[in-house]
């Protein structure tokens, strides 16, 4: 057997919080130390297995899959404690992670031989970790015995019952315990495992463990339990352990030293000098584990087809039949492009997939219930023809090549947005058709950013929690290995507590937690739906949201070959349908067609859109679309699909926006180096937008047929090497050269594909998007009120807070009226015939929905009189009752002896003694409750009906509702605005480029997205009482003003307008000074203050401005009882 | 002499007689086997985890000799008394409260048969210096 050695018990990060060790870090340690195979036995499950065999093989090194499981005492019949106090044995700390954390059993790890052992090894996780969604999961030694097929059995750790029981000297506990485990598993499929940990007591464990193989006719196999991979990390691995089970250092398992690493053959061999046979049998099992998962191969679930049909020619007769539906008439393209598609399809062996998402849509379309099919599936005229994506690909030029290249067999990935609210009863059809053995969502790994990991170190350092918070929050959303450069190069990082000297150490750590997973999660809407029953080929486990979820991601399901459909929610089409709902109910459904199915020509939302009136509009309302809104001046859809393209990453990265708009606005010639690009290049004015036109032009000047285009767009997107492009480009210009074109014209036009190819968007997707988009536009145009109703009541929704919502359709006319108990609903209501939005109740602080039944039900029967009246047909509690008082919605309800109302000082007074009345007389009683009004403070607004001055009123709308409904909180320093100069936002547009301002506003936003130049530059979007101010901040001033920026919420911004056609409507920044509203001399907060959670308002929240909440680590670390800290961002 | 005298003083060298064995070897493979069986369980073994395998506790700073082929002691001296380590019995590390600097502890220990006697050495990794961690029981 040699000197080689090969690890089977290796413990990765997908161990989740017993594991420190990065794939890619064991792979290439594993190439480096040339051994010929390595396994991974993560706790509890196959988390990283699939990217772990793919890696593995990649290396040339054999995977060998593997998880170390728990499982029951095999030793003895029944529960440890039912032993006598002298005979059990410790029981290990919990393993795994969230609901398959495995405890109350015993370590023993399982090596997969075969396609047969993957599958048990699957069904055995699946059983245990879903047989309850409570306790924990441990596999019965019973449902061992049944599936150990194809599976190796090793006795286990330290922490398995032999290792356990022969330490403790119970020799006939370990004898029975191996034996009923060696019986479990086919001969010669047990190994007793042993562990030289170098603690004192290793070498009489394996003394005993040897002797009692030996005694047993049993082999013995040495492992290291390997938890990270080079010695150093142990602390990585111990901050891990803490932070997994919430406990501060040392952890849960105490481990005494740092030898759980990576060891080399030679040293593996040193430390089993007597037991080399231990040695040699890691290569003899690694031997034997030749696993083939068939990757490449597809795995679709079986689709409905009729006896004597296959499931192409039922695709076939589908698609034929919704040609003649979406096309009239039938146009010979139309034709060729269908069958050209269908062949496609049928080659490849995907008529089954498409089948299966049309059933989908279907069942939504027969419900009602509002969908759209979105990104390159849009490429396809069988997915418009069959229903799926409503853009025409003929019309906009959209290339299936891009969808389905047939030079790459390729799972087809089709996503489809159904309305949120009804998303439920879509994915109820998909269990109940496929069949819940069939079907899993998808896992998404959570893994760790600078704030993350920043709080997992702090927390196993055992700091205070208000310390932990401090040292996380405003730090910028970046990846934890950037944290040192941030702290030190970022402003806003500038005064941060992790600075200090002494959090050194905990930078270090985080620095090296990056991208480390911390939990399993659930996929928005992924779905895996198999032929076979799904257990056998994924494990599954409970979630935290309480679904059935695959413990494998969408590139594993991918990688796999099994389908995986994404059922999103997406909130929009909620809104949307909610708005047509509303508006047909006010003026009649005939008056307002399917938004969908509208032309999208209808010059006044193209007028709104050159406005850049879109806040609530589906892609188009960022403070950046706002901005291109005014520059590109769209007309026609195709600017539509445009604008939704431009400002996206990659196009913005790539700085192809400037180049557009000027050669739009004939602000620089239109110039292609080939003729051939012109027809590709028309709508985009010559400048590379989409991926399609990356395809496009490479046929027309190199003749490459699509397919063969789209594998060079790939190329060049793709880890492309110098060599590898340099291949590329001379296969391109030799093609171009043979057909006649120039080459230096040939190299222009590749220069220009390889500089857009990367940045290029997928025009199918962008016009998927345009669709939903224009439908949007459409609504906010002709039902505002309706419109801006339906999107409070879908909120969380789109880019702006709800407060700026209203603001916005206050800013159209509409008028917004105070909820009240005897008008308002649940939800938002549209009243006085589409010119008013009431707000609901449903987002009043503290608010249930049994109150919110209660004063919709007691209001049918008759309006309320008084508070008292109220208290007693609904029974609301103290807390939901004093919050619909501070907002207002009480007012105006009731006399006192005076003779009018009661303020709301007066009723909160009153509310602690009705109540009490109440629960004494009990609710049978209607007789009006005579109590005096109790002494309150005076009115400080006599004039209105609550009694409470405008600022008062103003706060408590946004600490109880989070909404902004007497005025804008800016509208209390118009004086102060006057006397400094500050310029509205509504009158900027009429100031010329230039001109130096001062403005004032309030946070709406604030982003610093990545640039080509690396540079950073901050884009706020601020919001006065007039509407919204995009204010951009260069990195020079950035580094003055960052922690203006993080600390406050409301600004003086001085700078230089920029207000022309090419660059849009902005606020250069020379400088960033923060602003403090005030009322008669006291801060007005700007934020609300309340938490939603049950917890009730956080210390010093309510009031208190933004700017106290920043506090140091050090003076939260000295009393931590004192500060509240809130989020800033 | 004080406790274990008779353990300390032994030496063949200096012509004490093997009242059991009748070479060395034979003695250090039996004393070998009883450290190893897992049947057998010392006094020390009941410390608090910390202190585990270490008996009589002395945390002296000593000097040893190092055998680099072997890398292993090859022999220290205690009391300005020399003890050539005869076999080495067992190795162990220790890695505790790395997270705090003033009670840390890195050290790589060996338990050596030396004299006839075991002795607990310990290389501390943040001091660089080698210690008689103990005397075994």
């Amino acid at each position: 057997m040699g000197d080689s050695f090969v690890h089977l018990h290796v413990h990765s990060r997908f161990s989740f919080g017993d594991g420190a060790a990065d794939l890619d870090e064991l792979i290439a340690r594993a190439g480096e130390l040339e051994m010929p195979a390595l396994a991974l036995t993560d706790h509890q499950g196959l988390y990283g297995a699939l990217r772990f065999y793919q890696k593995a093989l990649a290396a040339g090194i054999r995977p060998i899959l593997g998880a170390e499981v728990v499982i029951d005492a095999a030793g003895f019949m029944g529960p440890e404690a039912d032993l006598p106090p002298e005979q059990r044995l410790i029981l290990p700390a919990p393993v795994g992670s969230g609901r398959a954390q495995g405890y109350g059993g015993w370590h023993v790890t399982l090596l997969v031989r075969d396609i047969e052992g993957y599958r048990n090894l699957c069904r055995l996780l699946a059983r245990a970790h879903v047989r309850s969604p409570e306790g924990p999961s441990i596999i019965s030694v019973r449902d061992l015995s049944r599936c150990a097929g194809g599976l190796i059995g090793l006795s286990g750790c330290t922490r398995s019952e032999v290792s356990l029981a022969v330490l403790k000297g119970d020799v006939t506990r370990a004898r029975t315990a191996v034996r009923r485990l060696r019986g479990c598993f086919e001969p010669g499929n047990f190994y007793v495992e042993v562990q030289h940990d170098l603690t004192p007591e290793a070498p009489r464990r394996i003394a005993g463990l040897v002797a009692l193989a030996e005694s047993e006719d049993i082999p013995i196999v040495a492992t290291n339990n390997v938890h990270y991979v080079r010695g150093e990390q142990f602390r990585l691995h111990d901050v891990l352990a803490s932070a997994g089970a919430r406990m501060a250092l040392p952890g849960p398992y105490e481990r005494p030293n740092a030898e759980l690493y990576f060891k080399s053959a030679a040293e593996m061999r040193a430390l089993f000098r007597n037991l080399p046979q231990a040695c040699d049998a890691t290569l003899e099992i690694a031997e034997r584990c030749q696993l083939d998962l068939g990757l490449g191969e597809f795995h679709f679930p079986s689709a409905d087809v009729p006896r004597g049909e296959t499931p192409y020619s039922v695709l076939s007769k589908l698609a034929w039949r919704g040609l003649e539906e979406r096309y009239r008439p039938v146009t010979p393209e139309a034709v060729r492009r269908l069958q050209h598609e269908l062949a496609i399809i049928q080659d490849l062996g995907f008529p089954e997939y498409f089948l299966i998402v049309k059933e989908i849509v279907d069942h939504a379309r027969s419900r009602g219930i509002r969908y759209s099919g979105r990104g390159s599936a849009g490429d396809s005229i069988v997915t418009h023809v069959l229903g799926i994506t409503d853009a025409d690909p003929i019309r906009h030029d959209l290339l299936f090549e891009r969808f389905l290249n047939p030079e790459r067999k390729q799972m087809p990935d089709i996503d489809v947005d159904f309305d949120s609210a009804r998303r439920d009863e879509v994915i109820k059809f998909i269990y109940d058709r496929f069949g819940h053995d069939h079907v899993a969502m998808v896992a998404t790994v959570n893994t760790m950013t600078a704030r993350s990991a920043v709080r997992t170190v702090g927390r196993s350092f055992g700091y205070p929690i208000t310390e932990v918070n401090a040292l996380s929050r405003h730090l910028p959303w970046v990846s934890a290995r950037k944290i040192k450069e941030v702290l030190e190069t970022y402003p806003e990082c500038r005064n941060h507590p992790l600075r200090d000297p002494r959090y050194k150490m905990v930078v270090e750590i985080a620095e090296q937690l990056d991208h480390c997973p911390m939990h399993l999660g659930t996929h928005l809407g992924g779905f895996i739906i198999t032929r076979e029953p799904i257990d056998s080929w994924t494990p599954l486990q409970w979630a935290a949201k309480g679904v059935v979820v695959s413990q494998y991601d969408k590139d594993d399901v991918e990688a796999l070959g099994l389908v995986k459909m994404d059922i999103l929610g997406l909130r929009i089409h909620s809104a949307i349908s909610d708005t047509v709902e509303i508006a047909r109910a006010r003026v009649g459904s005939e008056e307002v067609p399917e938004p969908f199915d509208l032309e999208p020509d209808d010059p006044r939302v193209y007028e709104m859109l050159q406005r850049a009136d879109t806040v609530g509009m589906f892609q188009l309302e960022s403070s950046g679309q706002r901005n291109l809104s005014q520059r590109l001046k769209a007309e026609r859809f195709e600017d539509i699909i445009a604008q939704i393209s431009l400002f996206r990453p990659g196009p913005l990265e790539a700085e192809m926006i400037t180049p557009f708009i000027r050669r739009r606005h004939g602000l620089e010639p239109v110039i292609v180096p080939h003729s051939g690009m012109e027809r590709p290049l028309r709508d985009t004015w010559g400048v590379i937008v989409y991926q399609e036109q990356v395809l496009r032009v490479s046929q027309a000047v190199a003749g490459f047929d699509l397919a063969e285009a789209d594998s060079l767009r790939r190329a060049m997107t793709k880890g492309r090497s110098r060599e590898e492009m340099a291949r590329i480009k001379t296969h391109f210009v030799e093609r171009a050269v043979e057909r006649g074109v120039s080459f230096q014209t040939a190299e222009e036009v590749f220069r220009q594909l390889e500089g857009f190819a990367a940045y290029g968007f997928n025009k199918a997707h962008a016009a998927c998007f345009a669709v939903v988009s224009y439908a949007s536009a459409w609504l906010k145009t002709y039902y505002p009120a309706e419109f801006a109703a339906s999107i409070m009541n879908n909120e969380p929704m789109g880019f702006y807070t709800p407060r700026h919502v209203l603001n916005d359709a206050r800013a159209h006319g509409i008028t917004i009226l105070v909820p009240h108990v005897n008008d308002s609903e649940a939800r938002y209501i549209v009243e006085r015939n589409g010119t008013a939005i009431r707000v609901g109740l449903k987002d009043v602080h503290s608010m249930n929905n049994r109150l919110l039944e209660a004063v919709v039900r007691e209001r049918i029967v008759r309006p309320f009189r008084d508070l008292a009246d109220f208290l007693r047909r609904t029974g609301a509690e103290p807390g939901p009752a004093e919050s619909l008082i501070r907002i207002g919605a009480l007012d105006g309800l009731g006399v006192t002896e005076l003779d009018r109302p009661p303020t709301r000082d007066e009723m909160i007074a009153l509310l602690p003694e009705l109540k009490a009345v109440i629960a004494r007389e009990g609710k049978a009683g209607d007789d009006v409750l005579c109590l005096a009004p109790a002494s309150t403070r005076p009115a400080e607004d006599p004039t209105h009906v609550s009694g409470w001055s405008v600022a008062r009123r103003l706060s408590a709308e946004l600490e109880y509702l989070g909404l902004t409904l007497t005025c804008h909180p800016l509208e209390l320093s118009s004086a102060d605005f006057a006397a400094r100069g500050v310029t509205s936002a509504s009158r900027l547009r009429e100031l010329p480029d230039g001109t130096q301002v001062t403005v004032c506003g309030v946070r709406e936003r604030a982003q610093t997205p990545r640039t080509r130049s690396g540079k950073r530059t901050c884009f706020l979007t601020l919001e006065d009482a007039t509407g919204l101010l995009d204010v951009v901040v260069f990195e020079d001033v950035l580094n003055r003003v960052g922690d203006v920026i993080v600390k406050h919420r409301c600004y003086l911004v001085t700078g230089k307008l920029q207000n022309n056609t090419e660059r849009g409507l902005a606020i250069i920044a020379n400088d960033v000074q923060p602003y403090i509203v005030r009322s008669a001399g006291e801060p007005v907060r700007l934020r609300r203050g309340v938490p939603s959670g049950p917890m009730g308002p956080s210390l010093g929240g309510a009031g208190a401005p933004e700017e106290e909440s920043w506090i140091s680590a050090q003076q939260a670390a000295e009393d931590p009882t004192a500060y509240g800290v809130h989020d800033a961002l | 002499m004080g406790r274990n005298a008779a353990i300390k003083g032994f030496d063949p060298a200096i012509g004490h007689t093997m009242d059991l064995f009748d070479e060395k070897e034979g003695h250090l493979s039996v004393i070998l086997e009883i450290l190893k069986s897992p049947w057998v369980s010392r006094g020390s073994d009941l410390l608090a985890p910390e202190d585990a395998g270490i008996g009589k506790r002395r945390g002296e700073t000593i000097a040893v000799a190092w055998d680099d082929v072997r890398r292993v002691p090859a022999a220290f001296e205690w009391h300005a008394r020399a003890y050539r380590v005869d076999e080495i019995a067992q190795l162990w590390a220790v890695e505790r409260y790395w997270w705090d600097p003033r009670r840390r502890i890195s050290y790589r220990c060996w338990r050596v048969i030396a004299r006839g006697g075991t002795y607990d050495l310990a290389y501390d990794r943040l001091e660089r210096r080698w210690m008689l961690l103990g005397v075994q029981d």
